[in-house]
């Protein structure tokens, strides 16, 4: 599968970050992912309750400024996240895709931000079962899931110098993502307008040979006994 | 005993004489028992048909059909709940409600409720039979279970559309006039352009909905003549017909022969094909599915 | 007449959405059970009976009240889910019930008498004799108004009624009239009255065809966005489709309602409460339009100009209408 096209072509430090994880191997991730889900049923069950309504669905979490995917298992006996590389392929069975910069997908998880409205600006999406991804969406923004305030409840007396170090990294990013939307709307602006003209054109033409079919059909019926 | 014919009352915007043309031929020559009359879509339409409205009732009431006065769908201002008021207060011919504020002027005397007023189960049934409705018309939704039910409940005569179009929705905005980039006030009448609705088509050129004014219809027309032998052994008393832009008294004739068990269902529906002129059928709300489905003897054999 | 504060109902469909309302300011929220007894029966959302009563309690404890939305249609020969919401209503104690159909009225009239009762939008209560007709058979209390009413006739209207009237002030934009309209269940068998839900997510696809986003409902194509446009609901009232050659947005354009300038209107139109819809949206949602209007009622009850608030991060297509309330809308 190689849906890579976006409208928003990412150029975000998590991407510059994913350059640098390129030759690091999923399989180094596992301890980590396995970590994050025990974290999760722990200090959040409810967000598995919440998928009680989907028949035992299968998430695969495509963080398109990454080049890594997961797939997201919620049984509520088990959870799982495991990583894939970009080539992998996913597992049968995917029940939805959801699609976004890592950040904003970090955002979605957190509440900070509201799903529809990144789903209204085109920045995420969702392929496949559209009302698994809607629940999985819900079931995250009903949780209050905090992910520095999770990791740090972890790690028990480490925890204060640990949120000082991660409140830095947090404004360091914040404003790295600043500077590189700015390049990113220079590099990328006039491509993106040469595409439009070409889908606008595009559509002119569908919209006519639609219009036709209509009138075909007509015509058919009309002369059918 | 074999169900009666009620004809819906005519949602489109006719011209006046060729609206009253069209009750004039059902008079002479349509086997239905129950005719309902009166504009249920949009009030300005409403004094164009004023003036025909007495000949018509007299015209069907001479060829012993019951006349029913039907009301507007949604009231908003004082002047149309003023016009359903009036609707409701004479006496001479009974009134189908087809909002609450009809039914609540209606109350303690028999009625007739439409399919515009949501009954969808046996506590509003009885609350509205309590009131004084002696024949309720249910919504278009109810799949046939509901239908079932609310039948076995055994508190009033109970009617299901079986031909035409369905009304799926209606909004305080026209449609019609936005089409024409023109405002509800200043709407030009432009809804008269389209005796059987504008067709709204899908970006894929896909036949979908149909536009009446503030009204949104369903393309196909429902078409029931399967099921009314399932209709009437429910319980179902009367059967309604939709009029649309075709020859309503054969679709009138197809659907009294079908409840007299005198035509096969198959048979009726080619007859009807032949009388609608390839517009698609549809019966999936009956059958608990998407409305647009079709089920059985309407499954299109590609 | 006496000019009150207006009264600021916000949506939760969390438990978490809930104690954002309350914080951000709201004076009340309104939420559902997590079935087809309520007008937005989507997966992962709503309440379960313990969470509705710590709900009640964080909402009490902050002076916020909790209205319980059963308002969908109880389904023939199943009344059980409806009645027993009602009875778990009352006996968890929320504030009011917001009802929509007759019989449930009726029940919860005879056998809750006490508990307050509202009539939700999904009644279509949009006249003067349909209103009384609910206070007085079902002692209904409030009628949240459907968005079909310009604010002159809401103005209107409530010199003629005797119960107090809410009404839709920022979100989601239904221009047909509410809990009169089957054109979700048309193309997916489900509707707002029978299932609790329009256009269902389960229905909904999305195909990315090249830089193009298609979104299918059902069989059908409900509207195709361009790489630069912002993308909506596929609802069907705000699809895209051909009318007469001309392709439109017939019924309405991807917008949401926000008459957050026109709250000075609306109390001169003697309204009694102003509703928030969203128990779709997320927390982030939630807190952003909850405060913003909080502090837009406090400037309109202390006569200051409300001034603007862009709240276009958080509409739909991030366009804004006020719908109904002014009459060029029609």
């Amino acid at each position: 599968m190689s849906n890579t096209s976006h409208t928003t072509p990412p150029l975000t430090p998590v991407l510059i970050a994913g350059f640098a994880m390129r030759p690091l191997p999923p399989a180094l991730l596992q301890p980590f992912l396995g970590l994050a889900m025990r974290l999760l049923q722990r200090r959040h069950p409810g967000v598995f309750e919440r998928l009680s309504s989907v028949d035992a669905p299968l998430f695969l979490v495509d963080p398109v400024d990454l080049p890594l995917r997961f797939v997201l298992d919620p049984d509520p006996a088990m959870p799982r996240l495991s990583a894939l590389a970009e080539d992998d392929p996913p597992p049968e069975g995917i029940t939805a895709i959801i699609r976004g910069p890592l950040l904003a997908l970090i955002d979605l998880m957190e509440g900070r931000i509201d799903g529809d409205a990144l789903f209204f600006s085109r920045q995420l999406t969702i392929e496949g079962d559209t009302g698994a991804g809607v629940a999985l969406r819900n079931a995250v923004d009903g949780a209050e899931i905090d992910l520095v305030e999770d990791v740090l409840s972890a790690l028990g007396p480490a925890r204060a110098p640990a949120r000082r170090a991660l409140g830095v990294a947090g404004g360091l990013l914040d404003r790295f993502a600043r500077d590189m939307e700015t390049l990113r709307g220079a590099v990328v602006a006039p491509a993106m307008q040469k595409a439009e003209t070409q889908a606008a054109a595009l559509r002119r033409l569908e919209e006519k040979v639609a219009g036709l079919d209509k009138a075909q059909r007509r015509q058919r019926r009309a002369s059918t006994p | 005993m074999a169900a009666r014919l009620t004809l819906g009352p005519v949602f489109y915007n006719w011209a006046p004489e060729r609206w009253r043309d069209f009750y004039f031929r059902i008079a002479d020559e349509a086997p239905v028992d129950v005719v309902c009359v009166g504009e249920v879509v949009c009030s300005k339409r409403q004094p164009f048909l004023d003036p025909m409205l007495p000949e018509v009732i007299e015209r069907l009431q001479a060829a012993g059909k019951e006349v029913v006065l039907a009301t507007l769908a949604l009231i908003m201002t004082r002047r149309e709940e003023e016009g359903v008021r009036e609707v409701c207060r004479q006496t001479d011919l009974p009134v189908e409600a087809n909002d609450f504020a009809a039914v609540s002027m209606l109350a303690g005397r028999p009625h007739v409720v439409g399919p515009l007023v949501n009954v969808y189960n046996e506590g509003t049934l009885g609350y509205l039979a309590r009131n004084g409705a002696t024949r309720v018309s249910l919504p278009g939704e109810l799949p046939a279970r509901s239908v079932g039910r609310l039948a076995a409940a055994g508190l009033v005569d109970l009617e299901v559309q079986v031909f035409g179009r369905m009304p799926l929705a209606i909004s305080a905005r026209c449609y019609h006039a936005r089409s024409r980039n023109l405002h509800k006030d200043s709407c030009q009448y432009v809804c008269a352009d389209d005796p059987d609705g504008m067709d709204l088509d899908t970006l894929d050129g896909e036949p979908f909905l149909s536009v009446n004014g503030t009204q949104t219809l369903s393309y196909t027309y429902v078409n029931l003549a399967a099921e009314v032998a399932e209709l009437q052994e429910m319980g179902i008393t009367h059967l309604r017909l939709a009029p649309q832009d075709v020859d309503m008294v054969g679709v009138a004739r197809c659907f009294r022969e079908l409840a007299d068990g005198a035509r096969e269902a198959g048979q009726a529906i080619a007859r009807l094909d032949a009388l609608c002129d390839g517009i698609p059928f549809s019966n999936g709300y009956f059958h608990g599915i998407e409305g647009v489905g079709a089920k059985g003897p309407l499954e299109v054999v590609e | 007449m006496t000019t009150q504060k207006l009264e600021l109902v916000c949506p939760a469909g969390t438990p978490a959405a809930l104690r954002a309302a309350v914080d951000s300011g709201a004076d009340a929220v309104y939420l559902g059970f997590r079935d087809e007894t309520n007008a937005r029966n989507f997966p992962g959302l709503n309440f379960n009976r313990e969470e509705l009563a710590d709900g009640l309690r964080y909402a009490h404890q902050k002076g916020a009240k909790v209205l319980l939305a059963i308002n969908s249609f109880p389904e023939a020969g199943n009344p059980g889910p409806w009645t027993k919401a009602v009875d778990d209503a009352a006996r968890l104690g929320v504030d009011a019930v917001i009802l929509a159909d007759v019989g449930l009225c009726d029940y919860a009239a005879r056998t809750h008498p006490d508990l307050r009762r509202h009539l939700s939008v999904q009644a279509s209560a949009s006249n003067p004799e349909a209103i009384n007709f609910y206070a007085r058979e079902f002692g209904v209390r409030r009628v949240v108004l459907p968005r079909v009413l310009t604010v002159a006739e809401i103005a209107d209207l409530n010199k003629s009624i005797p119960v107090e009237t809410e009404v839709f002030v920022f979100g989601g934009l239904c221009v047909m009239a509410e809990g009169r309209c089957a054109l979700s269940s048309y193309a997916t068998g489900k509707s707002p009255n029978m299932t609790g839900v329009c256009s269902p997510a389960s229905h909904v696809r999305y195909v990315e065809e090249g830089d193009r986003l298609t979104s299918r409902l059902g069989e059908f194509t409900i509207n195709r966005f361009d790489s630069s446009e912002n993308a909506g609901y596929p609802t069907l009232c705000k699809g895209r489709f051909v009318a007469a050659g001309k392709t439109s947005y017939l019924f309405e354009d991807p917008t949401s309602l926000n008459v957050i300038d026109m709250l000075p209107d609306l109390m001169a139109a003697g309204v009694t409460a102003l509703k928030i819809e969203g128990r779709q949206r997320g927390r982030a949602y939630v807190a952003q339009a909850v405060a913003a209007f909080r502090e837009a009622v406090d400037r309109a009850a202390a006569g200051i100009p409300v001034g603007r608030v862009d709240l276009t991060s958080i509409t739909e297509g991030r366009r804004q209408t006020a719908g109904s309330y002014e009459k060029a809308w029609r």
